[in-house]
């Protein structure tokens, strides 16, 4: 966190006392947005070493790792590997990263307020957060049954955390907007924060109980998710697969909308890239905004089809099959949008950008795999893991990465005063692009091989032999991709001290309120309180001088004339 | 390209932002902000945030309470329909008298506004303070209703049905003690250091008190139902 001394030429605050009042222990939004990238930042570096670790052992099982050879390798020791590897990418990446990092830096500052609507609530949420984060972490490192208690705590701790963000986010959005930032003017970001934080409120409240229940099954002996109970019940055939059912249906609940709490802040981030570096208005911006709507009420729905072979009443698989399906309308909406929004513009290909176009390319190859899994025939019938966890690694995992990476170009001179390199930037766009393609396609045909069991003989030793072949050539993708990587952390790391400063406030040209600050802002919209006049998306205007006109400019402020001195409109200090 | 962002200039949202009252901005957990020169405090002091904000707040976290113990409820009813085992729990006699007192509450507490209303002070604290005993009164009883229990051999972890008992009440009783600080905080603080105004805080801690009141004879309606 020391990090942030680089941008501190930037501020003209007086120096408050000590490291940890100025850092950890500030309620001001910036701070803790700050703060939370830097957990994602941490977490997503664990989390990926924890993935190498299992291709690994995937590929070369005989291998004896320094690390994990000390704490005894076991199948339990994979299992804690592969939920701390989940649990880390998605709660602390996933969740908090696009949502709140971001979302805390950004929304007041894109609705014009000065600050979230309770910024001690705020901080509160993050230090819970780190928290879960820490005890997430320490259960790798203990015995397996405290860990499995402290693993449901860490997770309930982040659930409150979560709900209490939320709360925050939405409150902010309803109640604190500038003057004149009306629903329509609202930036999609701050659309998708803000339908993201309703869908958290519901969803994280469900794992919250879920957790409740759990702990007081493991603690005070209670019957919430009887396994033998619910053995007893169940005709003979259903045994093999037989799992708590309350808790499926609790967890899944929660899990499956989670997949979409992780998205929604990205859609958001996807729509205003795309806009800002096409420099055109977002395509049929009226109909993104109930399309994101349509994402959140739709994903809080299909629950229910991840439990197709669960034994649950006959009729209800096609319910959730036709509800997994009607997510593709509003998805498709979206991918319109963003075509139509980059049909024939003069597209800015900088790094931010690129990665924007490869979250869309990601969306729509895992999209599209997702339509196989959706119908519970299919699913049940042709896929095995593989197949799955190429899927939603495609368009959840990695697409949502991208969106963050993204972002954080997009964004990185507003938080640090300066650029991230271009061309570090574009050699790390396009190795992680090729990597995850080489890793998580050949995922998908190890799902399909694996279930040709029907074959005879000679065939099934060829399947064999190009399943393993296939998970060596994995393991050496993922090898690669992961030092790729090493690209953006000396790129970050350097152009967080060293990088090309940043003079001018709005060096995107972009249009929306937290360009119409100094980068690095030490006190959000100076003096004046922001007024909001137009739009957020007023990109190739006619008749302008320059091709946007930024939201907080008035009317009579618009330089009409295309004249030779073009003025540049800041209201800023 | 004009047309697909232009809005019509509909109703702009002009809020009271910029007016004065409002002291430093400590938000409603207490606690200073810590940071910032005096210029910069200065400025921040101008700033006041919208007060709607609180009953916003209230609104959603009612949402999201409701949504926690529904999925308690669901799991409840799903677990009662499959089981053969369902071993029925007899609710303590005295869980009616608790549900009689909650409710005075909520009309002590509506008394109490009324009075704030028309700006009877001594008529107001008195009302409070007579809903605030209610409340303790209420989770009192609840306790009695477990100590009841425990004397009949019931405990948490005896079956299905008492562990939900044990944890719909626990849970609501955890959730209305947050309610019973509220009222403690309205009734003891000095509302001129505050953001909120007294009337206002009223107002939300009545909001959530009242929902405190339907969530519970929801559940008792569950337990009592679904024995």
């Amino acid at each position: 966190m020391a990090n942030e001394d680089s941008s501190g030429a930037n501020y003209q605050e007086s120096p408050r006392t000590g490291f940890l009042s100025r850092y950890l222990f500030n309620t001001n939004h910036k701070t803790i947005g700050l703060n939370y990238l830097w957990l994602a930042l941490f977490s997503v570096f664990l989390g990926m070493a924890m993935s190498l670790l299992m291709r690994i052992h995937l590929a070369w099982p005989g291998v004896h790792l320094p690390f994990l050879s000390s704490l005894g390798s076991s199948p339990d020791r994979f299992a804690a590997l592969t939920t701390l590897h989940g649990s880390l990418m998605v709660f602390l990446v996933l969740t908090a990263a696009p949502q709140a990092g971001f979302g805390n830096y950004f929304l007041p500052l894109q609705i014009g307020a000065r600050e979230m609507a309770f910024p001690t609530l705020n901080l509160i949420a993050l230090l819970a957060t780190g928290a879960s984060l820490l005890g997430l972490t320490t259960t790798f490192l203990i015995p397996s049954h405290p860990a499995i208690t402290l693993w449901i705590v860490s997770v309930a701790i982040f659930c409150t955390a979560s709900l209490l963000n939320a709360l925050n986010f939405s409150v902010t959005t309803i109640d604190l907007r500038a003057p004149g930032m009306t629903l329509p003017r609202l930036p999609l970001t701050v659309w998708a924060w803000f339908i993201n934080a309703i869908l958290g409120m519901l969803i994280f409240s469900i794992l919250l109980a879920a957790c409740v229940c759990l702990l007081s099954d493991r603690l005070l002996s209670t019957h919430f998710f009887p396994l033998l109970n619910f053995i007893a019940n169940q005709p003979p055939g259903v045994i093999a697969n037989a799992v708590p059912i309350v808790w499926q249906r609790l967890f899944w609940f929660f899990a499956q909308a989670e997949v979409y709490v992780a998205m929604l802040p990205c859609f958001g981030l996807i729509t205003h890239l795309v806009s800002t570096f096409s420099r055109k208005p977002v395509w049929k911006e009226r109909l993104v905004v109930p399309a994101l709507c349509g994402v959140g009420l739709f994903g809080f729905c299909v629950w229910g089809q991840h439990m197709f072979s669960s034994g649950m009443n006959p009729f209800s698989p096609l319910v959730f099959s036709l509800l997994a399906s009607s997510l593709g309308p509003p998805a498709t909406i979206l991918l319109i949008s963003w075509f139509g929004t980059l049909w024939n513009a003069r597209v800015q290909l900088n790094t931010a950008m690129l990665f924007a176009l490869g979250f869309i390319s990601l969306f729509l190859s895992g999209g599209l795999s997702g339509i196989f899994l959706a119908r519970h025939d299919l699913a049940a019938a042709a896929v095995s893991d593989d197949f799955v966890t190429g899927h939603f690694h495609l368009v959840m995992g990695v697409a949502a990465t991208f969106a963050i990476l993204g972002a954080l170009f997009f964004w990185f001179p507003k938080l640090f005063g300066r650029r991230l390199n271009e061309t570090l930037g574009k050699i790390h766009f396009w190795l992680t692009f090729a990597g995850v393609y080489c890793v998580f396609m050949p995922m998908h045909w190890l799902g399909l091989i694996a279930h040709s069991r029907i074959l005879s003989g000679s065939s099934l030793a060829s399947v064999t032999a190009a399943g393993s072949a296939m998970h060596s050539f994995i393991t050496v993708a993922i090898l690669l991709t992961v030092f790729a990587q090493g690209l953006f952390l000396i790129n970050f790391l350097w152009s967080l001290f060293r990088g090309e400063k940043v003079l001018e406030c709005n060096p995107w040209r972009a249009t929306t309120l937290e360009w119409s600050v100094p980068s690095s802002p030490a006190d959000d919209f100076g003096p004046t309180d922001p007024v909001v006049y137009r739009g957020a998306y007023e990109f190739g205007v006619p008749d302008v001088a320059e091709d946007f006109v930024p939201q907080h400019i008035a009317p009579e402020q618009v330089v009409k004339v295309k004249g030779s001195s073009v003025r540049r409109i800041n209201s800023g200090k | 390209m004009p047309g697909t962002t232009a809005f019509p200039d509909e109703e702009l949202i002009v809020e009271d932002i910029g007016g004065g009252g409002g002291g430093p901005p400590p938000p409603p957990g207490g606690g200073d902000d810590g940071d910032g020169s005096s210029d910069d405090r200065n400025r921040r002091r101008r700033w006041t945030p919208s007060p709607k904000r609180y009953s916003t707040a209230i609104t959603i976290g009612i949402v999201s309470i409701l949504m926690f113990f529904m999925a308690l409820a669901s799991a409840f009813i799903v677990l009662r329909r499959g089981s053969d085992l369902w071993v029925t729990v007899h609710l303590p006699r005295i869980l009616w008298a608790n549900t009689c007192v909650l409710l005075a509450s909520s009309f002590t507490l509506e008394s109490a506004r009324r009075r704030l209303f028309l700006a009877d002070a001594s008529g107001f604290r008195k009302f409070w303070l007579v809903t605030t005993a209610l409340g303790f009164l209420f989770v009192a009883g609840q306790l009695i209703a477990w100590r009841q229990l425990v004397a009949q051999g019931v405990y948490i972890a005896s079956n299905q049905a008492s562990s939900f008992f044990y944890i719909f009440t626990g849970a609501h009783a955890v959730h209305l003690l947050g309610g019973v600080g509220a009222l403690l905080f309205v009734s003891f603080r000095k509302f001129e250091k505050t953001k909120i105004s007294l009337p206002a805080a009223a107002e939300i801690t009545s909001y959530y008190w009242h929902f405190m009141d339907g969530l519970w004879i929801f559940l008792l309606a569950l337990l009592y139902l679904g024995k």
